[in-house]
């Protein structure tokens, strides 16, 4: 069952095409990763996606119903939640009051959410803590416990490990696997290309804004004008 | 203390109506909507209250509760058409709200006064009914800025984009921001022309935009408390300064620009940074 589609979607900047054309379906209950270099259109998809920037033409679906023209806000209500390419939090808020911004969205929301998202997300230890006071890492941790404290059905993550070590970006695609399991769709933006191989279930590749490549994450990553965009011709799945 | 009260009972009445005055710009101001249209709310309600007062003979709690309700509802109405400005354009076209207001009070024939203002707006209204409804006015937006609420009008100022995301409703907050700055600018104009039984294009003119903004910087616009900072530091502040007779204005001048320079989020948020310092070293102790 597709969750959220993009149909033609474009979205132009005066004579700059940042996205142009673009179809993506994602299905329920899987990983979707978009792949593509910097200015690639990735982050204005995943934008248009959410309506903070109008769409130049193209439909957007969700649940089968268009939402173009819906109010922003709206979608986080209809289960729509996302991370963002840089840091934003709140600064005078602790870590604990941050997350809880997610859950303010429902008058009562569902018990322990909030308690939830923090122990899912590693950050027992600093829920007093301001964002000040954290590491890049740490500060991107919240930002995916926020979400999930809005209770999602989808949702949408631009650079989640972005300023993470090796180990930590482990802990975040084990993570973002086990969401999936439990039956949270995702749309996932990263530079890591083995992460991106070993978290998705299904790989989209842009460039110049239009889709180049769309497949499972071995097909994707193995497409000679994926390789010529992206990977350079050199690189290699460890997979 | 009777006597102390006695003789300073006009301060006294005046830092309660300027409190009111402050919080019509500050509650905006934390919302991050640059708007001083709390200010032309003033003019609104202090002329309301007397027009309703001398034509109509209404009491007073009717008389300000009208002038309210006018200035909420002009305020609502500028929120709508001024929704797409913001920062200095939003703060100017404001302004000319209140400068609109002096024109027209000018020019309003028998119904203003004209240039000479309208006289003789009495009522029983107490200098205690001024601090109840001072009172009542903090304690609800000190309300406000816990919970829920008080997330979503941080989330509205710091980051919009970010309110959206999670499904802030900002667009209604930030009229919100603009409906309460008019009632509490309204509430501030027509008790203090009620108190003092007069109004004059003067008393709703440019100055208080200077002294609203005054308060705000000095005292700081994150918090009600910072309000009421501003609105007794500049009270109270041509008293202790009296020695210096006419070089308080210079005076006024140096703090504002210091405070403008050196502590931008006022003397509260001096106090808030000295306090968070003191509890760091525990929260690192706890975390460790």
């Amino acid at each position: 069952m597709t969750v959220i589609e993009a149909r033609d979607v474009a979205v132009h900047y005066g004579g700059i095409k940042a996205v142009d054309g673009v179809d993506l379906a994602l299905e329920a209950g899987r990983i979707c990763g978009l792949l593509g270099p910097n200015g690639s259109g990735k982050s204005t998809l995943l934008a248009a996606l959410t309506r903070l920037v109008p769409l130049t033409r193209g439909t957007l679906l969700l649940d089968g119903v268009e939402y173009q023209n819906a109010a922003p806000a709206s979608l986080a209500r209809r289960g729509v939640a996302r991370t963002f390419q840089t840091v934003r939090l709140l600064p005078d808020l602790t870590v604990a009051e941050n997350v809880r911004l997610g859950a303010d969205l429902r008058r009562r929301p569902p018990a322990g959410i909030v308690d939830d998202a923090i122990e899912r997300t590693g950050l027992g230890e600093v829920v007093r803590a301001r964002p000040g006071e954290l590491s890049y890492g740490m500060s991107r941790r919240v930002e995916i416990a926020r979400a999930l404290a809005t209770s999602p059905r989808l949702l949408l993550l631009d650079e989640p490990t972005a300023g993470m070590n090796q180990a930590e970006r482990q802990e975040i695609s084990e993570l973002l696997r086990r969401l999936r399991d439990e039956g949270l769709t995702q749309l996932l933006v990263e530079h890591d290309v083995q992460m991106m191989i070993d978290t998705c279930d299904d790989l989209v590749a842009m460039n110049f804004g239009a889709v180049v490549a769309h497949g499972s994450p071995s097909e994707v990553v193995t497409n000679p004008d994926v390789q010529r965009a992206y990977l350079g011709k050199r690189w290699r799945a460890h997979a | 203390m009777i006597a102390w009260y006695e003789a300073n009972v006009v301060l006294i009445q005046s830092m309660f109506i300027s409190l009111l005055l402050a919080l019509s710009i500050q509650v905006p101001f934390r919302a991050g909507v640059f708007s001083l249209a709390g200010i032309g709310s003033y003019g609104v309600g202090a002329y309301t209250a007397a027009i309703v007062t001398l034509q109509l003979g209404w009491p007073p709690f009717a008389a300000i509760g009208a002038g309210m309700l006018l200035a909420a509802v002009i305020a609502y109405l500028l929120a709508l058409v001024l929704a797409r400005l913001s920062g200095l354009y939003l703060g100017m076209a404001t302004i000319a709200y209140s400068l609109i207001l002096s024109v027209v009070v000018i020019n309003g024939g028998e119904l203003t006064g004209g240039a000479q203002g309208l006289f003789g707006a009495v009522s029983d209204l107490q200098t205690g009914h001024v601090v109840a409804v001072a009172v009542a006015a903090v304690a609800l937006l000190a309300l406000s800025e816990r919970g829920r609420l008080g997330r979503w009008i941080d989330t509205v100022r710091e980051d919009p984009e970010l309110a959206v995301s999670v499904g802030v409703p900002v667009a209604a907050i930030r009229q919100l921001s603009f409906v309460v700055g008019g009632l509490l600018g309204a509430c501030a104009g027509a008790m203090n022309t009620l108190l003092r039984t007069t109004v004059t294009p003067e008393e709703v003119g440019f100055h208080l935009v200077v002294l609203a903004l005054t308060m705000i910087i000095v005292g700081g616009s994150r918090s009600w408390a910072g309000a009421l900072i501003g609105a007794v530091v500049f009270t109270w502040l041509p008293t202790v300064l009296a020695f210096v007779g006419e070089w308080q204005t210079l005076v006024y001048g140096v703090v504002v620009a210091v405070a403008a320079i050196f502590v931008p989020t006022g003397i509260l948020g001096l106090a808030q940074d000295f306090v968070r310092r003191l509890r760091r070293p525990a929260l690192q102790g706890g975390r460790s």
